[in-house]
């Protein structure tokens, strides 16, 4: 019994060594072809009618509606015009598709992939070298915002397009703030007394997506280039010295402490996602919406009570008073937007379809068309005149404005700094933290 | 004086059936709640008052869910990666548990203490090696890439019921089967594992369920929709910013009634399984 035993135990061992021998020499193998293979891909375009397949990893999971439509539409549109080119498409939702892009870091990425031109994305992905280099002069003729490409740049030279141009702003119920006498605030202060007014009257001033952290990280952004003039003046260097403590930081974080305070947001404000806040205010609970400007589309939504959604208008952030910035100094960022991986196999085409999506007459136009947002390239010329009030209402915002924020203040820091101050923003906001706590808090993160 | 004890038991009762259907109500809330949202639409979501008494009942969620939620290919992937985790996940904790307790070996007590502290390791820390790993070994995007993961991290969970269920299984059974000549894959298979059905009921079921909704390493090992399991078709109504929360509530309803029936099948045998393996060790 104990030989058999013996016997079978040194059958299993040698099994198992050979088959991990076989694995290591399959393993090798594969990393060495297809290291070869990848280089010699990269330098060789492929035949015209040859079957092409390119990968699209996006951040867009929902293909029926909004941006995600308008990408899907892009991509058919693609596959119609070059028969031999299929595109397959991978979208996961913002959290999942952050894990996964890490994994797929490691070991080699999709062709055309969603990238955030922010900091707290960008710069650990360029370090890594995983994104393919763009010829900038190639969008000359595009029409992008100036300034837009800055984001998606490293030492001069660009690696990805931005997809948005977004604009924070209150979203208001015209009707309502018309039937009780209220007005469109000029200060930060008659905000404050105005979300009095409207709480005495029964209803949520704003409704806030506070659970999230990041409209409320943004809301700190807004009140920074009302308070200063500028944001990065004072960010850039914080960031880089972990050192938040200034005198402006200061009275900006205690003017959105007293907004929550004085009761500006609803009740539990601070848990509450995107969609509560949302639907506070679509179904009129509440009068104002603090929301970015890709929420334009909020004005067709057909599920919306159409006396509700005809009377969506919005409003940029009022000055403070005492404060450097004008009315029409706004919070805006080119966020979002698509880059092509560095080791694609079949990079020349990938390329070709990233260009034929910034085509001025695609992307910008049925993002236009469909109202989910403004393009980071001019869309003056797709006007047709079926616009909705809320949609010119940003336009004139974007078209007057005399400064912009820029890259919102969570995403300028390592990615660590962006979970930090998105969690002790709430924090501070709901009175469990002091003001001076938060700002050595966000300061250490940087660190 | 028998009078009052009479009414003793009754207000006893009452009180004990109030508190039963209490407890039963709470229990049973969420899933009224799912199944009132789910046909509702977006807007009516968050009105005032728990439950909404939709305007027009919108059975259109569910063929949405159904159709643009790719249902029933999710829902064949999802069933078969869960019964064979299931099947994988008894099987060898089962062969585990007795060669642990029942066999005498150096190293048994050593070799429980490593399968059990599978138990301590947090999925998330694991998924960029194992990502490494499926990569190098090209099983990335199959039926293994989810399955191994589903197997390895139900088993810690499944060897340590076994383990305390065995030990209410009499030694004298197996020494009686040696006696009449059984071999050990006998004793194991006909003699023992029938008397630990209510362990494999209770293993069977929380395997099932845990892999049931498990979203994070299917995500992060599968790309194409060919092994795609049921919490992917949720996020096929998942917008940039905010959601499609009705069709998402039809979504889930759907992926519940699988899980629920499961529950209901096995739920007698569960109880029973629990509460005898957590009194031993």
């Amino acid at each position: 019994m104990k030989k058999k035993l013996i016997a079978m135990l040194m059958l299993v061992v040698m099994i198992g060594a050979l088959l991990a021998g076989c694995g290591k020499e399959k393993g090798k193998e594969t990393g060495s072809v297809s290291q070869g293979e990848s280089t010699k891909k990269e330098e060789k375009t492929p035949p015209k009618d040859e079957n092409i397949t390119i990968k699209v990893f996006s951040n867009l999971p929902d293909r029926k509606n909004g941006q995600g439509l308008v990408e899907q539409m892009i991509i058919d549109e693609y596959m119609e015009l070059n028969k031999n080119v299929t595109i397959e498409v991978e979208a996961l939702d913002e959290e999942a598709y952050k894990t996964k892009f890490k994994a797929y870091a490691m070991n080699g990425m999709p062709d055309v992939v969603s990238i955030w031109g922010q900091p707290s994305f960008i710069d650990e992905v360029l370090d890594a070298g995983v994104l393919a280099e763009l010829n900038e002069t190639d969008y000359n003729d595009y029409k992008f915002i100036s300034g837009s490409l800055e984001g998606f740049k490293k030492d001069g030279k660009l690696y990805g397009l931005p997809r948005n141009s977004d604009v924070m702003a209150f979203y208001y119920n015209q009707k309502i703030f018309e039937d009780n006498g209220w007005k469109v605030p000029a200060t930060y202060e008659e905000l404050l007394l105005l979300g009095k007014s409207i709480k005495e009257a029964g209803m949520v001033p704003v409704a806030m997506d506070g659970g999230d952290g990041w409209p409320l990280a943004i809301l700190l952004t807004d009140l920074l280039l009302k308070v200063n003039g500028d944001c990065s003046s004072i960010v850039t260097p914080a960031v880089a010295q972990g050192n938040f403590t200034s005198g402006e930081m200061k009275k900006t974080t205690e003017l959105l402490v007293e907004a929550a305070k004085s009761g500006l947001f609803q009740t539990g404000y601070d848990s509450q996602d995107y969609g509560t806040a949302m639907n506070l205010f679509t179904n009129g609970q509440a009068a104002m919406f603090y929301m970015g400007s890709w929420e334009t589309s909020m004005a067709r939504n057909q599920d919306i009570p159409e006396e509700i959604r005809n009377n969506i208008r919005a409003f940029t952030m009022p000055v403070v008073e005492g404060g450097k910035g004008k009315a029409t100094d706004i919070a805006a960022w080119n966020g979002g937007g698509y880059a092509v991986s560095a080791h694609s196999e079949v990079k020349g085409e990938a390329i070709k379809f990233l260009n034929f999506m910034y085509q001025p007459d695609k992307l910008s136009k049925y993002g236009w068309e469909n109202g989910v947002g403004m393009s980071a390239q001019d869309q003056t010329e797709f006007l047709s005149g079926n616009e909705t009030e809320l949609q010119m209402q940003f336009m004139e915002f974007l078209k007057n404005a005399t400064s912009v924020s820029g890259t919102p203040i969570n995403d300028c820091g390592p990615s660590i700094f962006k979970t930090v101050i998105e969690s002790e923003i709430q924090s501070v906001s709901n009175g469990t933290k002091s003001v001076d706590e938060f700002l050595t808090n966000i300061g250490l993160a940087c660190k | 004086m028998k009078k009052a004890d009479k009414k003793k038991t009754i207000a006893g009762k009452s009180i004990l059936s109030f508190i039963l259907i209490l407890v039963a109500v709470v229990q049973i809330f969420p899933l009224i709640w799912l199944i009132n949202f789910s046909l509702a639409s977006s807007v009516e979501m968050f009105t005032k008052g728990l439950l909404i008494i939709p305007k027009k009942i919108q059975w259109g969620n569910y063929i949405k869910a159904y159709v643009d939620g790719h249902f029933l290919l999710y829902l064949k992937n999802s069933v078969l990666i869960n019964v064979l985790a299931v099947v994988l996940v008894i099987f060898i904790s089962i062969m585990a548990a007795f060669a642990c307790k029942r066999m005498y070996w150096k190293l048994r007590g050593f070799v429980k203490i490593v399968l059990l502290l599978g138990m301590m390791i947090p999925i998330h820390a694991t998924l960029l090696p194992n990502y490494k790993i499926y990569s190098s070994l090209d099983i990335t995007d199959t039926l293994w890439a989810v399955l191994i993961p589903y197997v390895a991290f139900s088993l810690p969970q499944g060897m340590f019921l076994m383990t305390s269920f065995l030990d209410a299984v009499p030694e004298e059974l197996e020494e009686a089967a040696v006696i009449d000549g059984c071999g050990i894959y006998r004793i194991l298979f006909q003699i023992v594992t029938p008397l630990l059905k209510p362990a494999i009921a209770t293993v069977s079921i929380m395997t099932f369920l845990n892999n049931w909704n498990e979203f994070i390493m299917a995500s992060t090992y599968l790309s194409t929709p060919k092994w795609k399991t049921m919490p992917f078709s949720l996020l096929e109504f998942t917008g940039q910013y905010s959601s499609n929360y009705a069709v998402q509530f039809a979504v889930m309803a759907l992926t519940a009634a699988p899980a629920i029936l499961v529950y209901i099948l096995l739920n007698k045998h569960i109880t029973k399984g629990v509460a005898m393996g957590a009194i031993k060790g």
